[in-house]
This record gives C-alpha cells, structure tokens and sequence, in this order.
C-alpha cells in the first residue's frame, strides 16, 4: 500500500514502541501518545501490536492512496471518510483502493476539524509503515530530528509505503470487539486519571480539583491549568531521571503531564505520576479537556494494567478468529 | 537527612520505575556514585530483561521496570543488591576518555561572550582562557539527545542564565548557566549565554556511538579559529 499525503495535517508522525534503551543518552523513549490505541490499529491491520503506523493529531492529513490495501483504524474519531465516500470508523479495518482519498477533517462532519472525543487517531498499513529503523526503532523523535519520515511530522508529498512483510492476509471489515476507555466516554465529561506519590510531596494539592487543558498540549506534556497551587508544591529540585507520566509543576504552578517526548531528566518537583493503565487517556487529551486526579495504590495501578493487557490479548483472540489468523494472539499477549 | 554511604535511599516512582537517591545535592562523588550504579545495572540487564535502562543525574538513577513482568520489591531487592557489590567509585575515577572540543570563541558564534566578560570584570580573552583552561568531567546527558551536563566550570565565569531565552540556537553553540557549561547538540531554543560554537558533532544517531559525550567522560575546550 502506498499512501501519498496532499496535506500533512496538524501534526502526523511515524510511531512504533519508541527507543527506551537510550534514555541515558538523553533521547525521549517516543513511542505513541496513547499506547493502546496503536496496538489495536495494528492488530485490526494483521500486524504486531507495536509495528509502525501513523499517529494522527485533531486534523489528520488528506492521503490518496496511489496503491491500495487494507488498514485498521482506532483512537480518536478525527471523521475519517474516503472523499466523495463512505465514512471510515474507528475500531475497523478497510480495504482502500487505488485512487482513493482519505480525509480526517472533523468528527461532526461540518468541517471543524475537531474529535469529539480524544486527541489522536492511528492509522496502521498492513505490513506497518516502512521507515528506517534509527536506533531501534522507526518512531519519529521530534525533539531530535530523527528516525520516522526524515525526523520530522508527515507534509504534502510524502509517500507513506507499507512494509515488506505481509504476516497475515490483511482482511477488511473486522470490528474491534473491546471497549476503548480513552474515547469511550460521552464528550466533554471530566476525565479522571490515577496517580501515584512521585518523587516530591503534595500530591494532595493535585487531587482535590478539576483542571482544564491548556492550548500547549503536545507529545512533550500535556500542561493544566485552572488553579494556583500553594508556592510550595512547585518548583526547582536537582535535576533527575523522569518516567512518562510524571506530573512536574514548574514554579509558575501548572502541572505538567509529561508525555513520550519527554525530556528524559528535569528540574522541577514531581509530586505525582499517572499510573502506566491510564497514559492511554493522557494522550487523548486535547486543549479544553477536564482532568481530575485521584490517588491510588500501586497494587491498583498494577492490576488495572494486568487488566489492560488482558484486555488487549482478548480483542486479539476475537480478531483471529474472525479473520483465521494464527499467532496474532500470542504476539499481542507478549 | 543524614547521607550513609552506600546506602541510597530506594522508592518507587510511579508504577513502572524507581527513584534511587544517594543524596540531595549535586556532589561530584553523589554524580559518580550514581554513574557507577547506572552502569551496574545496564551491565545486569541481560539476566533481568524486565529492568529498563537506567538514567543517571547529579545524585539518582531513574531505575524503569516492567510492572508486569516484576514486582516494585523485586526491583529494589536486584538494586540493593547491586548498591552492594559497588566499588568505592568517587568524582576523581576517570571513567571515559579525554576530548578534545575545538571551539570558535566569540563573535557571531559566541555572542554573549563579550557581556559575560563584562559581568565579571574580565576581558574576552580572560574569558577564554578560564574556558580552555579548565578540564570538565560530563556528569550525565539528559535534556536533549547528546546533551551532556559538564561539571569543572571556574566560579569566576558562572554566569547565570539569560533573562529572555532564544527562539533558536544553532547546534553546536557552547554556553554557561549558572555553574554549568555545555553544548547545544541541536538547534533548538535555550537560555545559556553563548560565548563560542564548534563544529563536533555532539549527537548522531545513527553513529554506532551516537553521543560524543558520555557520562564519566572528560571534556576540554580547545580554541579554534
């Protein structure tokens, strides 16, 4: 399959599990924004939960496809559709044709170019999206400059080639059996994310409010605001390491949720982190959103991942029997 | 809190990594003892394929497991143990090699040289020679691929960061904040107080050995023209 973008849309990069074996050389582990819903993308297109696809951000691009072939589709509805065609949902695979144009402009279809739900859809090609591997890993590092479609997000004349192996016969029209909490809930609802201590106290302070996402939402950190939080929670502290997820405030007092393209060390006081279950929902997040946070326990934490995965291997499990395909199940459950 | 030898302090931070903590301060012998952990660890990965790659700093190591392939217990246990087997590494061990970067001091590839030489009541070429003259140590990367945070800067250049940052500074630039001097690997927006550029290339990814600089490393600053 070869996708040719006529607009790169606001920002669609290259993304696969990321490069977490060179965080000690200051590069961000990558990988996707909401990590479960490139999984599912993938495995609807035949492929390994964690094989390349593209992530797409609140206005996708506008692609024609100058090969056809089947793709899986899940995340965020950004009003999927093929021109002058039939509407494309998330959470099923289709067969494009050669010729065929895709537009990802606005979920309500007036043209606002807005999800009602989340911010980024995945678009997984079967047989993944063909880059170099740099590093790993053929996710594009924005803040390098590197690996994905030459370090930089998706614009007009690029072709998006579909990789050499085909592991499975790619089959259209499968459905996604399992509910997606990131896109699930009816829009405009507050969402609420789990949250450990982290390295520095207060914790307490994040909990008790409902915060707002600012406009700075990126694959860096989503930045909330809405409150002044007493002088103290935030602030400088010795720079250490960060895991995805931290919650830093810096000394202006809003929170920051760092996300894949994190700096890989920082400065400021971390007094919680979302638990790894939820950073699907983290990445979902787009300007406007509600957040609330509440505190849990890491036995909670681990539990609800365990869940995740079970979850993610139970839609596999579905998919192959629907389409008789044989390994997919035990690629997803590893 | 009172600082034990080789005791850190070991706390889970979130549910998919570890903070390890030998000290509240940026200390050289803090920096070396957490290079020396960091090492240890990737050196141990082989046999615990569920601890990520650790990330070292001034006085932590950022220890990253897999929840679900290992316990928060466990992680801490292999790292306790690790602590355990430690040499006695301090700030004075060199660990890395002695590079050489050549450095174009001033002008339009140090701009803010002639202003940090004003603060301090020195001349360009004072500035200069306090820069050269002085043998870093590169305490660990962080912050941007191949960005190494350099330890040995003379007190009478620490020069505290610049009021309104950059929109852009070109790679390569060399700078000073506060006590820190380093090297922008690439372009990108920054507050230090650029007195110099070079032509090394800091990172590459794909260099089989992709950052010039690595923890332990020693760094001089030669000047080019």
């Amino acid at each position: 399959m070869i996708l040719e973008a006529l607009d790169g849309g606001l920002l669609t990069t290259v993304q696969d599990a990321g490069r977490p074996d060179w965080t000690h050389l200051g590069v961000p582990v990558g990988g996707p924004a909401d990590p479960w819903a490139l999984s599912v993308a993938n495995l609807l297109a035949g492929n390994d939960p964690a094989d390349a696809a593209l992530e797409l951000t609140l206005v996708g691009p506008r692609l024609v496809a100058r090969e056809g072939g089947v793709l899986g589709l899940a995340g965020a509805d950004l009003g999927a559709r093929v021109v002058g065609g039939r509407r494309l949902e998330a959470g099923r695979s289709y067969r494009i044709a050669a010729g065929e144009e895709l537009a990802f402009d606005g979920a309500d279809g007036a043209g606002h170019g807005r999800a009602l739900r989340g911010a980024r859809a995945y678009v997984a090609l079967a047989g993944g999206v063909d880059a170099p591997r740099v590093l790993g890993s053929r996710s594009t590092c924005l803040p390098g400059g590197f690996g994905g479609l030459d370090g930089r997000a998706l614009r007009a004349g690029d072709q998006v080639r579909s990789g050499p192996s085909d592991r499975r016969p790619a089959a259209d029209g499968l459905v996604w059996p399992i509910e997606d909490d990131a896109t699930a809930d009816a829009p405009r609802a507050p969402v609420t994310l789990r949250a450990l201590p982290g390295a520095a106290t207060g914790i307490g302070s994040l909990t008790g409010a409902t915060w707002r996402v600012a406009a700075a939402a990126d694959r860096v950190g989503v930045r909330l605001e809405g409150h002044d939080l007493p002088p103290d929670i935030g602030g400088e502290a010795l720079t250490h390491g960060l895991p995805w997820g931290a919650i830093q405030i810096p000394p202006d007092g809003h929170p920051i949720i760092l996300g894949p393209d994190h700096q890989t060390t920082g400065g400021y006081r971390v007094p919680a982190v979302a638990i790894s279950a939820d950073l699907p929902l983290v990445g979902q997040l787009r300007p406007g959103d509600e957040v609330r946070f509440v505190e849990t326990d890491s036995d909670t934490a681990v539990r609800a991942l365990r869940d995740q995965r079970d979850r993610l291997a139970a839609g596999a499990a579905a998919l192959l029997e629907a389409a008789g395909w044989d390994r997919l199940a035990a690629s997803a459950g590893g | 809190m009172p600082e034990r030898v080789g005791e850190p302090v070991i706390a889970p931070f979130g549910d998919a990594a570890l903070l390890v903590t030998f000290g509240e301060r940026a200390d050289p012998d803090l920096t070396a003892r957490a290079g020396a952990l960091a090492r240890l660890l990737d050196e141990r990965r082989p046999a615990s394929p569920a601890v990520g790659r650790a990330v070292p700093a001034h006085a932590t190591v950022l220890v990253p497991f897999d929840p679900l392939a290992m316990d928060a217990t466990a992680a801490a246990e292999l790292v306790r143990h690790a602590v355990g087997t430690m040499t006695g590494a301090s700030g004075s061990d060199a660990a890395g090699d002695l590079i050489d970067i050549p450095v174009r001091y001033g002008g339009s590839d140090g701009p803010d040289l002639e202003e940090v030489a004003e603060r301090h009541g020195l001349s360009a070429a004072d500035v200069i020679d306090l820069h050269a003259g002085a043998r870093y140590r590169v305490l660990f990367l962080g912050f941007a691929p191949g960005f190494a945070y350099l330890g040995g800067l003379p007190d009478a250049i620490a020069t505290p960061r610049r009021l309104s940052p950059r929109e852009r500074v070109p790679a390569g630039s060399v700078g000073i904040a506060g006590e820190q001097t380093g090297v922008y690997p690439l372009s990108m927006p920054g507050g230090w107080n650029l007195i110099g550029r070079t032509d090394a290339v800091l990172f590459d990814p794909l260099r089989a050995d992709p950052a010039l600089l690595k923890p332990g490393s020693a760094v001089r600053f030669v000047p080019a023209r």
